[in-house]
C-alpha cells in the first residue's frame, strides 16, 4: 500500500502486466535470486542454532502469512490461528501414523484438512464482523484446544503424537542441516504463492472486501464467498506451517497451541505490517530473533564476575520478558504501519539521495 | 563518537568470545532449562535453584573427578520455541553432554532431538510415558530412550495415593464403595496420570467418577466444587499446581464439600499451606525427599549446597529443591562412571545410569531414595512417601502417613 503512495516520479506503467509484477525492478529480482542461492549454502556455514532459528522463521512465517491474508488483506479477524496451526500439526502426524501416507504427501493434505476446519469455524464471518467475529473465532481456539487434549484417536490426548521425519527418495530429512532445505523450499514456495494470490482475481476481491464491503458487493463480489475463502486460505497456510513444525520436532504435544500462540501470530503481522507479504516475513524474523538477542545480552552479563550471581541472572530474566513487551509497544507507537513501511521509507530515502522530498 | 563506541563494543565482544573459547579445556557442558518467570514458576524456581546450586557446588568441589563442569541456566519461561533454540545452541556450540530440563512442554518437544543427539535429559516432568525407553508398552506413543527423571512417575505417585486412600477408607470404618475423582485442567500435565490412575482405583474397588475440570489458573471453582459435592466424591486427586490448587481448596471450603484431597507432587509443599491458611485441612501429597527441617544424614550436604545461593544459610527450601539436587547428583555420578568407562559422552552417561542397583548418590543418604534404572525400564523410583498436613494455626504440621512401594508391573511400564 505504502509503496503506491511513495512511487517515484516518472514511474509510468503502460500495461497491467507491469502493474502487478512481483519484482518491481530487475535489481530486486536478482537480489532475491542471489539471496536464495546464498541461503542454500547456509547449512555448510552456519551451526544448528542459526539453522533452527531459520526453520522457526519458516514454519511460523508460513502460518503468519496466512493470518495476514485474512487480517491484512481481507479485513477479517481471527484469534484462533494458533489452534489451526495445531490442527495442521496433528493432522499431518495422524495421517502418517494411522494410514501410512508418506510424509511429503501428508503435509499438503494436512493443509487442505485444516482449510476445511478453518472454513467451518469461519462460517460466522458471513454474518458478523469486527469484535463479534473476534470472539467467534476465539471459540474455535478453545474448542480445538480442548479437542486436542481429549481426542485420543487423533492427537494421542495428553500423551501427544509422534511424527516421523520427512523422507523423500530414500533421503531422511531429520537433521537441522537437511530440514533447512525443506523449510527453505516451503517458505519460498508459499510466499511466492501468497504474492501470486494477491495478484489474482481472488486477491483483488479480498482487498475490495476489506476496503469497502458495500462497494465490493455492488460491484458483484460475493462477500460470503470471499470471506469464507479467505478463512480457508488462511487456515491452509496455518496447516502447512503446523505440519512442518510437527515433522521437524518429531513430536506434537497438545500443550503448545494456546491462545498465546494466536496472539503471537497477530503481533507478528502487526509489527511486520498488515497487508504486506514481505512485512509478514520481517515481523516473524523480528519476533523470533528478539528473545534470542535479549538472551544473548543476558548471556554477556553472565560472563562478567559481578553479573553471574543468581540475583542478577534472575532479575535479567524478568527484564528480558518485559523488554519484549516494551519493544512491541514502542514499535506500535513509532511505527504503526509496521516494518514494511519503515523499509519502504529507508529504500526511498536512498533512492532519492540526496534529493529526498 | 558513535564510531568509537561501535569499535570498542565490537572489540569487547571479540575478547569475551575469545576468552570463553580459551576457558574450554578439560571441561564438559551441562545445559539447564528453567522456568523462573513463566506459568509454572510457582514451583519451577525452587526446583531450578536446587539444580543450579548443585551444579555450582559440584564445580567448586572438584567437578566430575577433576573435569570442570560448565553450565548455563536459561529461563525459557515455559516457551517451547525458546527451549528448542537453547537446546540447539548448547548442542552445536558447547558440545553439551547432558541437560537438566524442566516441564512437560520442553521435555516432550525435545524427545526426538535428544534421542537422535544421544544427550541424556533429566527432566522434572514425571509423565509415565517417559519411563518406557524401548516402547514395549503399546500405550507408548514415542519411546524416550534418553529421558530420565528422579522420582516416581505421576501415574505411580497417583497409584500410591489411591492405595493409601483404600487403606484410609477401611481404617475409618466406612462402609460401601468409596468414590474417586480426578480434578485438574484439561492439559497434558494434569492428564498424564488420569487414565492409569483411574484404572488402578477401579481395580482397588473405587467407583471412579467423571473427572472435574478446573483451569490451571486461579479462579472461582465453586461450580466445580458443587459438582464434587453432589456426586459425593470421597477422594479427589488434584492434578494442578500453585494458585489453582489454592483456589480449589478455598472454593470447596465455601461450598462445604466433604472430600479428601490428594495432590500430585507439585501441588503440595509448605508454601501451599502458608498461602492456604486455616482452610487447608488434612491435605495429602506425595514426596520423594525429606523436608528441610528433617534430620536425615544427607541433609548436611543439602544445607551446604543451599549456601551456594544463600551464603548465610537462612533460606528454608521446599522439598522441590531437594528433588532438583537429587536429579543433579544422579547425573553427576553417572558422569563419573562415564569418565572411568570411556569418557564423558551422552551415550556413556546413559550407560552410567544403569550401572548401579539401589543407587543413592554419595552424601545424600536419607535424602534421595534408592533408584534402579534399567535399559528397558526407566522407572528409577517406585517408592512413594505420603504425607498429610494441616495449617494448624500457622504452625504447619506435616506428618508421614504412609510409604507405598509399587510393583514394577509390566503393564504399568510407560503408562
Amino acid at each position: 500500500m505504502s509503496s503506491l503512495m511513495m512511487r517515484p516520479c516518472g514511474d509510468f506503467r503502460t500495461s497491467y502486466k507491469q502493474d502487478d509484477t512481483i519484482y518491481e525492478t530487475n535489481t530486486i529480482r536478482l537480489v532475491a535470486i542471489a539471496a536464495i542461492t546464498l541461503l542454500c549454502a547456509a547449512p555448510m556455514v552456519l551451526d544448528a542454532y542459526y539453522l533452527t532459528l531459520f526453520i522457526q522463521v519458516s514454519y511460523l512465517g508460513i502460518a503468519a502469512l496466512g493470518l495476514n491474508i485474512l487480517v491484512g488483506y481481507t479485513g477479517q479477524i481471527s484469534l484462533g490461528h494458533g489452534a489451526f496451526f495445531g490442527v495442521g500439526a496433528f493432522t499431518s502426524a495422524w495421517l502418517n501414523t494411522s494410514f501410512g501416507i508418506p510424509v511429503w504427501l501428508c503435509i499438503p493434505m494436512a493443509g487442505f484438512i485444516t482449510m476445511a476446519v478453518g472454513m467451518l469455524f469461519g462460517l460466522p464471518a458471513s454474518r458478523i464482523k469486527g469484535l463479534y467475529l473476534a470472539i467467534a473465532t476465539l471459540a474455535a481456539q478453545f474448542i480445538l484446544e480442548d479437542f486436542f487434549a481429549r481426542a485420543e484417536w487423533f492427537s494421542g490426548g495428553s500423551a501427544g503424537a509422534s511424527a516421523e521425519p520427512i523422507s523423500l527418495m530414500g533421503i531422511v530429512f531429520d537433521t537441522d542441516e537437511s530440514f533447512f532445505y525443506i523449510a527453505l523450499f516451503a517458505l519460498v514456495f508459499m510466499y511466492i504463492w501468497g504474492c501470486n494470490l494477491m495478484r489474482s482475481r481472488e486477491g483483488r476481491a479480498f482487498v475490495a472486501v476489506r476496503d469497502h464491503y458495500l462497494s465490493a458487493e455492488i460491484m458483484g463480489i460475493k462477500l460470503n464467498k470471499y470471506r469464507l475463502l479467505s478463512f480457508g486460505v488462511s487456515s491452509f497456510y496455518a496447516g502447512i506451517g503446523g505440519a512442518l513444525y510437527a515433522h521437524y520436532l518429531g513430536y506434537v504435544s497438545a500443550e503448545g497451541f494456546t491462545i498465546f500462540m494466536s496472539i503471537q501470530f497477530l503481533a507478528m503481522i502487526i509489527i511486520g505490517g498488515l497487508g504486506s507479504v514481505k512485512g509478514t516475513l520481517m515481523g516473524v524474523v523480528f519476533m523470533v530473533f528478539l528473545p534470542e538477542v535479549l538472551e544473548g545480552g543476558v548471556g554477556m552479563m553472565k560472563m562478567t564476575d559481578w553479573g553471574n550471581i543468581p540475583m542478577v541472572v534472575d532479575g535479567l530474566a524478568y527484564i528480558k520478558e518485559m523488554a519484549i513487551g516494551l519493544v512491541i509497544i514502542l514499535f506500535l507507537i513509532f511505527e504503526p504501519e509496521g516494518m514494511a513501511h519503515r523499509w519502504a521509507q529507508i529504500k526511498n530515502y536512498w533512492k532519492f539521495y540526496p534529493f529526498s522530498y | 563518537m558513535q564510531k568509537k563506541v561501535l569499535v570498542t563494543s565490537i572489540l569487547s565482544c571479540l575478547t569475551v568470545g575469545v576468552a570463553s573459547q580459551a576457558q574450554a579445556k578439560d571441561s564438559v557442558f551441562v545445559g539447564h532449562l528453567a522456568d523462573m518467570s513463566g506459568p509454572t514458576a510457582f514451583v519451577g524456581k525452587n526446583y531450578a535453584d536446587g539444580v543450579r546450586d548443585s551444579l555450582a557446588y559440584i564445580n567448586k568441589n572438584g567437578g566430575i573427578k577433576g573435569t570442570a563442569l560448565e553450565y548455563e541456566t536459561i529461563d525459557y519461561a515455559y516457551k517451547v520455541p525458546q527451549a528448542i533454540a537453547s537446546y540447539k545452541k548448547w548442542h552445536s556450540r558447547k558440545k553439551m553432554v547432558a541437560m537438566q530440563g524442566w516441564g512437560t512442554a520442553d521435555t516432550e518437544a525435545l524427545i526426538s532431538f535428544v534421542a537422535k543427539d544421544k544427550t541424556p535429559v533429566f527432566s522434572a516432568s514425571y509423565s509415565g510415558h517417559l519411563t518406557d525407553p524401548q516402547g514395549k508398552n503399546p500405550h507408548t506413543k514415542k519411546p524416550a530412550p534418553y529421558n530420565f527423571f528422579y522420582g516416581a512417575s505421576y501415574s505411580d505417585a497417583c497409584r500410591g495415593l489411591v492405595q493409601w486412600a483404600a487403606a484410609d477408607w477401611k481404617k475409618k470404618g466406612n462402609q460401601g464403595q468409596p468414590k474417586f475423582t480426578h480434578i485438574g485442567a484439561n492439559h497434558p500435565f494434569p492428564n498424564a496420570p488420569k487414565a492409569a490412575c483411574a484404572e488402578y482405583a477401579q481395580e482397588l474397588g473405587f467407583k471412579v467418577m467423571p473427572s472435574v475440570v478446573i483451569s490451571m489458573k486461579p479462579g472461582d471453582f465453586k461450580a466445580q466444587c458443587l459438582s464434587l459435592k453432589s456426586s459425593g466424591s470421597n477422594y479427589g486427586y488434584i492434578g494442578n499446581l500453585g494458585g489453582s490448587v489454592l483456589s480449589l481448596v478455598k472454593s470447596c471450603n465455601t461450598v462445604g464439600t466433604n472430600i479428601q484431597f490428594m495432590s500430585n507432587i507439585w501441588g503440595g509443599d509448605k508454601k501451599i499451606f502458608q498461602a492456604g491458611g486455616e482452610g487447608i485441612k488434612n491435605y495429602v501429597f506425595p514426596t520423594m525427599t525429606p523436608f528441610w527441617t528433617d534430620t536425615s544424614p544427607g541433609m548436611a550436604l543439602i544445607k551446604e549446597i543451599s549456601k551456594m545461593s544463600d551464603p548465610k544459610g537462612q533460606k528454608e527450601r521446599v522439598h522441590h529443591y531437594m528433588r532438583g539436587v537429587c536429579s543433579t547428583y544422579f547425573m553427576k555420578e553417572a558422569m563419573e562412571w562415564a569418565k572411568e568407562n570411556g569418557g564423558i559422552t551422552g551415550e556413556n552417561i546413559k550407560k552410567g545410569m544403569y550401572a548401579r542397583d539401589n543407587w543413592v548418590p554419595k552424601g545424600l543418604e536419607g535424602v534421595c531414595l534408592a533408584a534402579n534404572w534399567k535399559a528397558d525400564d526407566h522407572r528409577g523410583i517406585n517408592q512413594v512417601n505420603i504425607y498429610q498436613g494441616n495449617y494448624n494455626g500457622g504452625d504447619i504440621a506435616i506428618e508421614k502417613v504412609s510409604q507405598v512401594t509399587l510393583d514394577r508391573r509390566v503393564d504399568w511400564l510407560g503408562y
